[in-house]
């Protein structure tokens, strides 16, 4: 056994957090939140010439061939600065899906997502089946020249800026799983900002055409693709919240040090401590089982799944003890948006409500 | 004992029930309440006015200075049935906070000046207490006013001012005199917003909603008639406002509609472990409600409510909180579209529960409930000082 990371790995935290530091400080991430897109191009385009758009790509399609353990070590430093840009969508979701196809025009798009020129999402919950996102009413069903989709996909992340959807269907009562243009005739997309101040979309599809080109999966096979995408989606986010957590409790700690009040730093106060060793604790706790993941997802462990369940219950809950009590010692600074720390209680807010929140996780697991 | 009201009060209870119902109740209040949309400056002036025009605005008040006289029951009912009614929150600057402090301790020049605009909701008060360095530690506070002739001259900053954007008035604690115990050199001052050196600046929220600011005094002449009681005395008039406030904190009515609500919601949504949750937040709120009936008796035979409405204070805190958290536990993975307060633009609704982003902003917005008022923290030390006496 060996819980340590290569030096290659430590290379590649080294260089996302120095990119957080120089590009990433509060002020620059208001700026990307005011903004229409809700990313920022030139750091899309940092992305790409660093690799990091590579990362979980084969590669014979000009990827690192890197696994989960790279994928949570860029997510944790990305957690640590909030960043927003569509990696997960674009790389983790879309690329997951795309590199187990066999589609013709697979490396070429591969090709874009790593240059950077094409971002890519998956268009997967919907909005009456909550999280059973494979009971879809959105169907793709034949016709004389190949397919047709029909219905609505709804937060779908970075919607309003992908160049292609991966969608998410029913198709002769299986899942099926497809490939659109963003332009195409029949699919309007509406963009809306999210809570934690990144973008979603709400896709409506009203008679597009799919050409059977385009069909990435179908039955069984488009089940278990989904069924991963979702598991290092999870993965990642997780990483995300935990990274999210330790900046979390070590700016509390800094803050309740710095502020005075009844003439001594708050941070002498006993109970005050004892909720920062608990944030400590929750976010020790929740590293423990995203690293046990990793290394399952990584060796495909049958029980991997299991584990990203307990992972996304531990997250969910540790989220949000750690948001709520990194606010409440704050104090009214925790409440104000022109403090960094309210924003990481809305992203634990909404980590905790994608891909299954903490109860259907728990069911998941006893199940 | 007896667990019942009387005769009496229910006949009070119907009367309040349908003067809120009657046709005069301003309709667009009601509509914008019940789609959890915020409400505007004029929403509020006119949900007031029509409390003053049913005679209610006072209702907290003895008759003398135009209040209603209603006993605690009474005073308790009326909330109860606002709440069911789906009324705004009556706003405490005036009524709850610098009324009694100025019928209490004022001179009779600033009682007839003052206290009719609060009962007609002429005037709108905002409250001048916590400062960037003084919060949890309120008598620390450093804005200063020098007795110069005839008028105070004011230097300082205010801050979490609830609405200052909207008030003509800020009622102020300030520092007249820097004296070993710090809490002996505070003073209670009126001030006119419209004052020149007066400047209100928006904090956003993390929900997205300006309801604080920051106000900033420079040089602020402040006529010397508009000071409340003794120079010095600040703190004693704050201690007796702060116990006022907390009539109604638990704010027990609101969560018990809420609750129904989410009930109501979620009745379809097969869901045991929320109706379980549900279940245990309703047990809790029993427990709090009948724990302020108990204040409430104890006032209503002559008592004082001490350390112990810190109980009401925490755990009616904690239960908003919590319900906040199973609304958006409720709408799952449909509260990601948020624009803030107001929803969304007209022409675009995103999909999933309407009420998904109305809950979104209350979660937000109610983090604060454990931090203002006296934080939790601080009224934990206050039941440990004053009742265990530790």
């Amino acid at each position: 056994m060996n819980l340590n990371y290569s030096d290659e790995q430590n290379m590649l935290r080294e260089q996302v957090l120095k990119f957080c530091e120089t590009n990433y400080d509060f002020i620059d991430r208001e700026k990307i939140l005011d903004s229409d897109s809700g990313y920022n191009e030139e750091n899309w385009k940092q992305f790409a010439e660093l690799g990091w758009l590579a990362v979980p790509f084969k590669e014979d399609n000009g990827g690192f061939n890197f696994g989960p353990i790279e994928l949570t070590v860029l997510f944790e430093e990305f957690g640590k600065a909030l960043v927003v840009e569509p990696y997960l969508s674009s790389v983790v979701m879309s690329g997951t899906i795309l590199e187990a196809s066999n589609i013709p025009e697979k490396s070429e798009i591969i090709e874009k997502i790593i240059s950077g020129e094409h971002q890519v999402s998956v268009a997967y919950a919907e909005p009456n089946v909550g999280y059973n996102f494979l009971d879809c009413n959105t169907t793709l069903s034949k016709d004389a020249d190949g397919f047709s989709l029909n219905g609505s996909k709804s937060l779908v992340l970075n919607g309003g800026n992908a160049n292609k959807f991966i969608v998410l269907a029913t198709h002769d009562n299986a899942p099926a799983l497809a490939l659109v243009e963003a332009d195409v005739e029949g699919l309007s997309i509406q963009s809306f900002k999210t809570l934690d101040g990144q973008t979603c979309g709400e896709l409506t599809f009203e008679n597009v055409s799919v050409s059977s080109e385009s069909i990435l999966a179908l039955g069984d096979e488009a089940k278990l693709l989904f069924n991963k995408m979702l598991d290092v989606s999870i993965l990642c986010i997780s990483a995300e919240a935990v990274g999210a957590m330790t900046s979390s409790y070590m700016k509390t700690v800094q803050y309740t040090k710095e502020r005075e009040q009844f003439s001594q730093p708050i941070s002498n106060f006993q109970v005050l401590q004892h909720r920062m060793v608990d944030m400590f604790i929750e976010t020790e706790l929740t590293k423990s089982l995203m690293i046990k993941a990793t290394l399952q997802l990584d060796s495909d462990d049958p029980e991997a799944s299991k584990t990203i369940s307990a992972l996304k219950v531990q997250v969910g809950k540790a989220g949000r003890l750690v948001g709520q009590h990194a606010v409440q010692l704050h104090g009214g600074m925790g409440v104000s948006n022109e403090m960094s720390i309210g924003h990481y209680l809305k992203r634990f807010t909404a980590i905790d409500s994608m891909f299954g929140n903490t109860q259907h996780h728990i069911n998941k697991y006893q199940s | 004992m007896d667990i019942s009201f009387s005769e009496q009060d229910l006949q009070f209870q119907e009367e309040i029930r349908a003067g809120l119902n009657g046709s005069e109740y301003p309709l667009h209040v009601r509509e914008k309440q019940q789609k959890g949309v915020a409400l505007s400056k004029q929403d509020m002036i006119d949900f007031h006015k029509f409390i003053h025009s049913k005679g209610w605005m006072g209702y907290n008040w003895p008759e003398e200075y135009g209040g209603t006289g209603w006993s605690p029951v009474q005073i308790y009912l009326f909330l109860n049935e606002l709440a069911l009614a789906q009324c705004p929150t009556i706003l405490p600057f005036g009524l709850s906070m610098v009324g009694p402090v100025i019928y209490t301790f004022g001179n009779q020049e600033q009682k007839d000046r003052f206290l009719p605009d609060i009962l007609e909701f002429n005037t709108w008060w905002c409250q001048g207490y916590s400062e960037p360095g003084s919060g949890s530690d309120l008598a620390s506070l450093k804005t200063k006013a020098v007795l110069e002739g005839d008028h105070y001259i004011v230097n300082g900053s205010k801050t979490w001012t609830t609405l200052a954007q909207n008030a003509d008035w800020i009622f102020c604690l300030v520092r007249t005199e820097t004296t070993q115990k710090k809490q002996e050199g505070i003073s209670f001052l009126l001030i006119d917003m419209n004052t020149p050196g007066i400047e209100v600046k928006p904090i956003i929220t993390i929900d997205g909603d300006h309801e604080v600011n920051s106000v900033f005094f420079t040089d602020v002449k402040v006529p010397a008639d508009q000071l409340i009681g003794e120079e010095g005395k600040g703190w004693t008039y704050a201690k007796f406002l702060l116990a006022h406030e907390r009539f109604g904190i638990a704010g027990v009515p609101v969560v018990k509609v809420q609750l129904e609500k989410l009930k109501n919601i979620t009745s379809d949504y097969d869901d045991a472990n929320l109706s379980k949750k549900i279940a245990e937040l309703e047990i809790d709120l029993e427990a709090l409600e009948f724990t302020e009936l108990r204040t409430l008796a104890a006032i209503a035979e002559g008592g004082h409510p001490g350390a112990e409405s810190s109980i009401l204070k925490i755990r009616g805190t904690e239960i908003q909180q919590r319900l906040t958290e199973l609304f958006v536990e409720a709408a799952g993975q449909y509260i990601l579209p948020y624009e803030g307060p107001d929803g969304f633009e007209s022409n675009k609704t995103p999909a999933g529960p309407d009420y998904a982003s109305p809950s979104v902003a209350q979660y937000l917005n109610y983090r604060k409930t454990s931090i203002y008022g006296g934080s939790n923290e601080i009224q934990k030390n206050i039941i440990a000082k004053a009742i265990l006496g530790v």
